[in-house]
């Protein structure tokens, strides 16, 4: 089974063509450029250290299991947690998180050939 | 003793997955393996053979999880999962392609197959890491189960009748209610940091059933040994004082006597550190029954009483960050000591808090034990100063260190590290942080299994110790605590019989309330396998106590 072709396929849906398509926002753009040169994983990367250096992580962990604790280890689905989880993570990331990164993706930028 | 239920079983697949593995066997896990590669992070995911930025089909969002569903590589964001299995039949299995796990879209639902993890750990196993050690051990993980078992040493949780008879014949004159095992000890001088240990060694179930067993004779070893000191002579007539059923505090002399013969370095009436006390005194149990029985000569465990009791095993892997080479260690402990989270941003005396609109809720991560735990078995950079030398590279290159626990001991002794010794500074201070701690602690995430299969994402699949019979189950039974400063403080300890607390604070024994014990700066927490707590339990409740008290005690589970 290759990322090509299957019989199983369903229709393809309008939406598809939009890909190709010329009008493609600036985040589109710019989100292409850093998977393309490699970019945006080393900086995942580099976030994820952060995260975890400043006990980001630690504080989602015990997020998450007070949250399974109280509805139920049986009643938790992924998706359950994902949504709880998710914006009280973005709301605590610290500051000075947020601008290192914003400084790498800056230089980036900058040094990219748009 | 029958076998305990291994802490990690597989979860049952959902209908669903178990209808597309009738369908189709392992084909697409196979097929799947071709884009296997590894992240930045280390794990298994799924890419592309081009480097666009994979998107969903549908709506071309990128910034949720992507879903590849296993039936026609149709990947979507998780709305268009869901109404792809909707629309169409059959294509309920999908991967999540970030993480290389499977994903139900009926049941909404992350799901687990071990044929699946087996696919992906072939290959990571095989073609991505550098051959080494790690390979090998890698293929062991799937190939074998290890048939060690870990007996517990039978001895130390035999039949009760014996030591029954030695208590129901004590003095039934005893005033209170409390139950048997109480009582205060004399400060004979600045040594409550003695007595705090004392107190929790004497509530140690297996302790408390190998002396209350006559397991060491006084009369026996005496004999055996010319040595005029024996910690265990002096810890058994302890016993028997304790357990005599007079309440009027003991005076331990002849103990702290024997014990400055064997620690004469710390021989004096100063204050010392109780956790300093606990570890020479277990070195000093280990060295004199080590001599007494030509022990380690064939490399088996150390089966002192000490050792049997309080001995685990630490598995320290290193891993080299140039090409993932791993080097494994092991290394035997007698406790854990961990560390409060000092550097952390968003501990109590930064400066500079993060911004939270939940407030105090979200507080320290390492403020409470499971915190300090996880910092214990977190992947510790090693700074450039302290580079390893890599056998696969031959030279030495930046690492990255992990801890995890490769056997836990029948008595898991925690120690928080409150005393901070700054070389830059050149002075010491006490961290004063409260710590909360959990009454049932289980510590199945920490142990090496666990720690090395997540290493690899989230996969299921055997690994050797996962067959242990050793419970990963732990309740508390005795917390040590420390109040005041670094110099001259005051340690009590409060011990849990049945489900009640008591306070010990040397001469003086006092119930009290769960929460007071809740809300203590502890220093040293005291766990002992579930089973051997409420096995203990359940023999203690068949000693007479005073009718005052009611006899029918319910037994809370939980922490």
């Amino acid at each position: 089974m290759l990322w090509r072709g299957s019989v199983n396929r369903p229709p393809t849906p309008e939406a598809e063509d939009g890909r190709q398509d010329q009008h493609l926002s600036l985040q589109e753009i710019i989100n292409i450029k850093l998977v393309e040169s490699g970019e945006k994983e080393r900086l995942k990367e580099l976030l994820r250290e952060r995260l975890i250096e400043c006990g980001w992580r630690d504080e989602m962990k015990e997020l998450c299991r007070s949250f399974v604790r109280k509805k139920g280890k049986n009643n938790v689905t992924v998706e359950d947690l994902i949504n709880v989880i998710t914006p009280k993570g973005r709301a605590s990331v610290p500051d000075s998180v947020k601008a290192e990164l914003l400084q790498h993706i800056r230089s980036f930028l900058g040094s990219a050939a748009l | 003793m029958s076998s305990v239920k291994s802490p990690y079983t597989v979860p049952p697949p959902c209908n669903h997955l178990a209808s597309y593995k009738l369908k189709n066997g392992l084909a697409g896990y196979t097929s799947l393996q071709e884009y296997l590669r590894i992240a930045p992070n280390g794990k298994p995911a799924i890419s592309k053979p081009d480097s666009k930025a994979p998107g969903c089909s549908s709506c071309n969002g990128s910034h949720q999880r992507l879903y590849l569903c296993l039936s026609c590589n149709w990947i979507s964001c998780i709305d268009h999962t869901l109404s792809h299995t909707r629309s169409s039949l059959g294509h309920e299995i999908a991967v999540d392609i970030e993480r290389a796990e499977l994903y139900c879209g009926t049941c909404r639902d992350q799901v687990y197959d071990p044929d699946f993890d087996r696919a992906v750990m072939c290959k990571y196993i095989r073609e991505m890491m550098p051959r080494g050690r790690n390979g090998f051990e890698g293929i062991s993980i799937i190939s074998e189960r290890s048939s060690k078992r870990r007996r517990l040493v039978p001895g130390l949780d035999s039949d009760f009748s014996v030591s029954k008879q030695l208590i129901c014949s004590g003095d039934q004159r005893a005033k209170s209610c409390y139950p048997l095992g109480l009582r205060g000890l004399n400060n004979l001088g600045n040594t409550c940091f003695m007595n705090s240990v004392l107190q929790v060694l004497l509530n140690a179930p297996p302790l408390r059933n190998y002396f209350l067993n006559n397991k060491h004779n006084q009369d026996a070893c005496r004999k055996a040994s010319a040595d005029r000191f024996c910690l265990l002579c002096d810890i058994d007539v302890i016993f028997s004082a304790v357990f005599s059923g007079d309440r009027s505090p003991f005076s331990p002399a002849q103990f702290l006597y024997s014990w400055w013969q064997h620690a004469a370095n710390l021989a004096s009436y100063e204050q010392q550190d109780a956790h300093e006390f606990f570890i020479s005194l277990l070195d000093g149990i280990h060295e004199k029954e080590g001599k007494a029985k030509d022990l380690n000569k064939d490399g088996r465990d150390c089966q002192c009483i000490a050792h049997r009791v309080f001995s685990g095993l630490l598995r320290s892997d290193v891993t080299c960050m140039a090409c993932g080479f791993t080097s494994t260690t092991y290394d035997p402990c007698m406790d854990i000591s961990l560390h409060m989270d000092t550097n952390s941003s968003l501990s109590a005396d930064s400066p500079n808090k993060a911004n939270k609109s939940s407030g105090n809720n979200m507080g320290s991560s390492s403020s409470t034990l499971i915190g300090c735990l996880d910092l214990f078995t977190r992947p510790e950079k090693l700074g450039s100063d302290q580079k390893l030398h890599c056998q696969n590279c031959q030279e030495k290159q930046h690492s990255l260190k992990q801890l995890s626990i490769r056997r836990l001991p029948l008595v898991l002794c925690l120690h928080i590290k409150r005393f901070e010794h700054s070389l830059v500074r050149k002075a010491s201070r006490k961290i004063d942080w409260y710590l909360q701690f959990p009454f049932s602690l289980d510590m199945g995430p920490y142990l090496s299994s666990s720690i090395v299969r997540k290493r690899f994402g989230n996969r299921i699949f055997p690994f050797e110790g996962d067959e242990s019979e050793i419970s990963s189950e732990f309740e508390i039974f005795a917390v040590v605590t420390h109040s005041g400063m670094l110099e001259s403080g005051h340690y009590i300890t409060f011990v849990r019989l049945r489900n009640m607390w008591y306070k010990c604070d040397d001469s003086w024994v006092t119930e009290v309330d769960e929460k007071t014990v809740r809300a203590s700066q502890c220093y040293m927490v005291f766990y002992v396998q579930k089973m051997l707590y409420y096995k203990a339990n359940e023999e203690l409740s068949c000693i007479p106590i005073s009718s005052q008290r009611d006899a029918f005690l319910p037994v809370v589970g939980c922490c």
